[in-house]
């Protein structure tokens, strides 16, 4: 149980940079590599679009990632961010539909302001939060068993509320703004919202109390607890700031297709966990950061834009995250065996 | 606490005990008596204890009950596997492909639990030799598996079926569908004989009382001089064999190779588990009341089904998983308090 905890500042006493530091330097070159490897092999490939389309085809799950990389740090999963998705959008949109002009049941709102209805919307997120919180941190059972449920409560409210289908219907124009006003070339709105959470959570991990103490329960909770830590409060915490960012998410997904569709966001919850095991972080808890989050964003997204040029079939994207996955860890695991020998 | 020692504090201690030995059955019991007592459409004549509706209900839920007498011996030694699922649907296309192309049944049985096996000990060697967590191990594999299953769909259709040149034999349902004894199938009696076989592998086995060490304390275990890595490595292997078994018993069902129909079959494996009172931390756990959780899941699915509209399944899924979780913490929080 008592592991060391690893140097938490950028440079320790020998010297060296931390093992964090070092990860996310490597994890940089491995992003470098693929984009280049892929821009060899595959025509067109290297361009400005290219770039740019990576990122604004993967904020989403930069927003998400952020969450699930805090909570792992401490120890813990979280596979309900992907039905939290589902839910937020269709919710978002039921909220917005017109109260009693709609052609069908699928049309009928709450005829709410779009601000009351994001407001709504996060609450009841927040409400999906509360319950991984309860039985996480205060009952103390296995996160993974939770949070599948809770998964399964999420995106069921979503299809329950979208009908088993999907909500459109009636939608003001508001609705889709957010997810749509274009920045500069593919870039929207909703890419630079992900980049001022980016910037909020480094804030967070590195610069508050609230993120190194996030470091230290994943690292030892009974430590944790011994220096004063409320150790239950913070996971809860961490699980309802996870719920809230996969609303977000949701409702800026469902403005950009202006639709609120319950089976939005299957697997992402799969896919912020890559992403975040990508960027060095580990179950076991301790270690793990945003930045390294950001660059697995983009290494996944390589890969995947890369198997799509390659004109692989699209189920080709699942076995080939599984494998990125799996090497991920174990070249990780490797890299900090020998250094730290 | 060993303070409690009146008469009254041990009659209470009983009570609990038998409480947490029977409240399964009761589950059950009440489960199948809201259910008798409302009109569904799919219950034929429109009820549901109506025996054939009964003997439907088990044909079509061997896969399930399997995979959850199986799943109780993961869950004992403090291990998970979510990869089941995609085992599941992985091997039923697989099935469904053999016996397309026309390989014999018991051929094909073969080659898909053989392959059942492989699945199972790539997760065991993810988890036991490279070390890597379980539910991130599983995941992986779940994740592989199920692109696996997808991939081997040729592009443009969406399951393994009568084809121009290929035709599903005839014999394909036999299996899962034919009503050899008191309108029981095949597939329904291989999961009793395998719900048979898992309790005497528990209760009367070395084995099983390797699991118990290993789910109570895997360093004591491992210094009692029990090999930790084969005992759940071969946990692994056994979940991959079973569910690929029942993989060619839900291809045999639906007649076809359907890649998503293992979907979701990890969590109803682990409600069915935990409804069963399995510690899920592990060293605690009984096959039979898993199989009885499978039961009460199996149940609520279809009777829910023909109630209320579909796309309330989910929500009613996830609430009874927390429903297993509250309900499995406070029993054993009895146990620990008792």
């Amino acid at each position: 149980m008592n592991k060391p905890i690893k140097a938490l500042n950028a440079r320790s006493a020998t010297g060296k940079i931390s093992n964090e530091a070092f990860l996310n330097r490597v994890m940089f070159l491995v992003l470098i590599v693929l984009f280049a490897l892929a821009s060899i092999f595959i025509d067109k490939y290297f361009s400005t679009a290219t770039a740019l389309n990576l990122i604004a085809n993967n904020w989403y799950i930069v927003i998400l990632g952020i969450g699930v990389t805090f909570l792992l740090v401490s120890g813990h999963l979280d596979m309900s961010v992907g039905g939290i998705v589902g839910m937020a959008g269709v919710l978002s949109a039921y909220f917005t539909q017109p109260a009693n002009e709609g052609f069908s049941e699928l049309g009928q709102g709450l005829g709410l302001p779009y601000g009351v209805a994001i407001l709504l919307t996060l609450l009841v997120c927040l409400f999906i939060g509360m319950l991984n919180a309860l039985f996480i941190a205060k009952m103390r059972v296995a996160s993974i068993i939770v949070t599948l449920g809770t998964m399964s409560i999420a995106r069921g409210i979503g299809q329950v509320a979208a009908l088993g289908a999907q909500r459109s219907a009636g939608l003001p124009d508001l609705f889709g703004v957010i997810g749509n006003v274009p920045l500069f070339g593919p870039i929207k709105i909703a890419a630079a919202i992900a980049a001022i959470l980016v910037v909020i959570a480094l804030f967070i991990e590195k610069k508050t109390s609230f993120g190194r103490r996030t470091y230290l329960i994943g690292a030892n909770r009974e430590a944790a607890r011994l220096s004063g830590v409320k150790v239950e409060l913070h996971i809860g915490l961490l699980y309802m700031l996870s719920a809230l960012l996969a609303g977000i998410t949701g409702i800026l997904l469902a403005s950009e297709m202006k639709a609120g569709i319950s089976t939005r966001g299957a697997g992402f919850e799969f896919n912020a966990l890559v992403v975040t095991l990508l960027g060095g972080a580990s179950i076991d808890g301790g270690v793990g950061s945003v930045l390294g989050m950001v660059i697995g964003a983009l290494i996944l997204g390589v890969v995947s834009s890369a198997a799509y040029g390659l004109l692989l079939r699209p189920e080709w994207q699942f076995i080939l995250k599984a494998v990125v996955t799996f090497l991920a860890i174990i070249a990780q695991r490797y890299l900090l065996d020998r250094r730290n020998k | 606490m060993s303070s409690n020692c009146t008469p009254a504090s041990l009659r209470a201690q009983k009570a609990k005990r038998i409480v947490k030995e029977i409240y399964v059955y009761i589950i059950l019991l009440a489960v199948v008596t809201v259910l008798s007592l409302l009109k569904g459409d799919l219950f034929q004549r429109g009820n549901f204890l109506f025996p054939p509706n009964i003997a439907n209900l088990l044909r079509m839920s061997a896969p399930i009950l399997m995979i959850s007498s199986a799943f109780t011996l993961i869950f004992i030694t403090g291990n998970i596997d979510l990869s089941v699922g995609s085992t599941l649907s992985l091997t039923t296309v697989v099935h469904a492909i053999l016996v397309l192309n026309g390989f014999p049944f018991a051929l094909s049985l073969v080659i898909v639990v053989a392959l059942g096996v492989l699945l199972g000990s790539v997760n065991g060697f993810l988890v036991m030799k490279l070390r890597i967590t379980p539910v991130i191990a599983t995941l992986i594999t779940m994740n592989a598996y199920q692109g696996l299953a997808r991939y081997l769909v040729p592009p443009g259709i969406s399951s393994i079926t009568t084809t121009d040149t290929l035709k599903m034999p005839e014999w394909m349902g036999h299996f899962s569908k034919d009503q050899v004894f008191m309108g029981l199938s095949w597939a329904f009696i291989v999961a009793i004989v395998l719900l048979i076989a898992l309790v005497i592998l528990q209760k009367r086995t070395l084995f099983g009382k390797y699991l118990v060490a290993v789910g109570g304390n895997r360093t004591a275990a491992e210094l009692s001089g029990i090999n930790v890595v084969k005992v759940v490595w071969g946990v692994y292997i056994l979940l991959g064999a079973i569910s690929a078994l029942a993989g060619v018993a839900r291809a045999s069902y639906l007649l076809i190779g359907e890649p998503y129909t293992g979907v979701g079959a990890e969590t109803e494996a682990i409600i069915a588990c935990l409804l069963g009172g399995t510690v899920f931390t592990g060293g605690e756990g009984s096959v039979v009341k898993s199989f009885v959780g499978a039961i009460i899941i199996v149940c609520l699915t279809f009777g829910l089904k023909s109630v209320i509209p579909e796309y309330w399944q989910l929500l009613a899924k996830g609430a009874v998983l927390v429903f297993a979780v509250v309900l499995n913490h406070l029993l054993s929080k009895e146990a620990i308090a008792a």
